[in-house]
């Protein structure tokens, strides 16, 4: 067995440096499977011979620099990896997507997250994503249209798929979530504390079925 | 009408904040902040500090945003000050609470401090009042606009720590407007960034 280093991390988390970066990369305990990296040192890193999975990136990210990286990202989702992006897209480059529209909002029932079934969301209750001691709004609050043949795993009312995972795109995975990075979320006391775990879960599970996929194909 | 620019790290509120149709016309440019090297900061009167810049590059460019004080020039900066960018402010964490005005007779706790100020022209005190992050206490003789009871400012104008004038608030409205939350923070950029361009400051 190989030594732990943190080029075989299993996630590289991007870390745009702001100060709600403080919650939104660095909460939780000290996490052995994740190198969380500096955004601007995307540009030299070798993430071709680094032997991360998946790439986790949030809503403060620099998306004019994502941007410039578009091709980078695309090669490493074409070698059979996951990104896991969470926030508002307003520049092109995440393979596929389209650009964030808000929601209309007339009341505070346009929030209401239906749940669709998959095991990130398993045993997760509408009501525990959509309020947050009785205000909602904090979840999600518009969404990315889908690329053809995308999953939708969770809808704002009128049918807005506000999280997505797409297999088409690339030779990867990308689950895309306007909303807040799900890995981070914070202790709720409810059925959305499951959320963080299933998500860790189904990230190695969904990678492992990548490379099944590339050998049926 | 004064000449704004605003430090941009390419964050996703940032960009709807500050293209907005309705602030873009007070905005002359986004100053990419990894770029800030090719700008002139000669070219603009106010430079707007949003809340959630890539922190190192801040710093390692706070001697341009002290020249630009020097010149006698504004700078307005927008939420917490967990850094020392800024002198004198004497920024202190409070505990967040977003849930205030759910409460039974709920109050804020914010109140003007300096109702005749130009800013209220532009502003109302319902405009300016949502969760807040922290207060100062700053040094010597500032302006404090908004206040929190009892305890340290929430917006003030600072003209004699630096050679220019100094708006300092624990308010982030570029944030939570551009991240499509909270109507106050709407009304507050629609009257501040005008003010900002035109007021009395």
């Amino acid at each position: 067995m190989s030594p732990f280093t943190q080029q075989s991390a299993d996630y590289l988390l991007l870390d745009s440096g702001a100060a709600f970066s403080g919650t939104s990369v660095h909460s939780g305990q000290a996490d052995s499977m994740t190198k969380v990296l500096d955004q601007y040192d995307l540009v030299s890193y070798d993430l071709e011979n680094a032997n991360h999975k998946i790439l986790v990136i949030d809503e403060f990210i620099d998306q004019e620099l994502m941007v410039e990286q578009k091709d980078k990202i695309k090669a490493f989702l074409d070698r059979g990896n996951i990104v896991f992006f969470a926030g508002h897209l307003f520049r092109e480059w995440i393979p596929g997507a389209s650009m964030f529209v808000p929601k209309t909002v007339t009341s505070y029932l346009d929030y209401v997250v239906t749940i669709l079934d998959h095991p990130i969301f398993d045993g997760v209750k509408s009501e525990d994503i959509t309020y947050n001691r009785g205000v909602a709004g904090f979840f999600s609050r518009g969404h990315h249209p889908m690329p053809e043949g995308a999953e939708v795993l969770l809808e704002l009312p009128g049918g807005v798929p506000i999280t997505y995972i797409d297999r088409t795109s690339t030779r990867g995975t990308i689950l895309l979530h306007a909303g807040r990075n799900l890995l981070k979320s914070r202790e709720t006391g409810n059925s959305s504390g499951r959320i963080r775990e299933q998500l860790y879960k189904w990230l190695i599970e969904e990678h492992a079925a990548i490379r099944m996929r590339e050998v049926r194909a | 009408m004064r000449k704004i620019a605003v430090l941009y790290s390419g964050s996703a509120h940032q960009h709807r904040s500050f293209t907005d149709p309705r602030f873009a016309p007070y905005i002359v440019d986004l100053i990419y902040l990894p770029r800030m090297t090719e700008y002139d900061l000669d070219a603009y009167d106010v430079l707007i500090v949003p809340s959630q810049l890539h922190q190192g590059q801040v710093t390692a460019h706070n001697k341009r945003l002290h020249d630009f004080l020097a010149q006698g020039k504004t700078i307005v900066a927008l939420g917490a000050q967990n850094q020392s960018w800024f002198p004198a402010h004497n920024w202190e964490a409070r505990p967040v609470n977003f849930w205030w005005w759910r409460e039974k007779d709920a109050r804020s706790g914010l109140e003007l401090h300096q109702p005749d100020h130009d800013l209220f022209r532009y502003i109302t005190l319902e405009d300016a009042t949502w969760h807040y992050h922290g207060v100062f206490f700053p040094d010597g003789d500032v302006e404090t606009l908004i206040k929190l009871e009892n305890d340290g400012a929430i917006l003030y104008i600072d003209k004699v720590n630096t050679p220019g004038t100094l708006i300092m608030t624990t308010l982030d409205p570029e944030y939570h407007y551009g991240s499509y939350f909270m109507p106050a923070t709407e009304r507050f950029l629609n009257g501040f960034i005008p003010w900002l361009a035109t007021g009395t400051l």
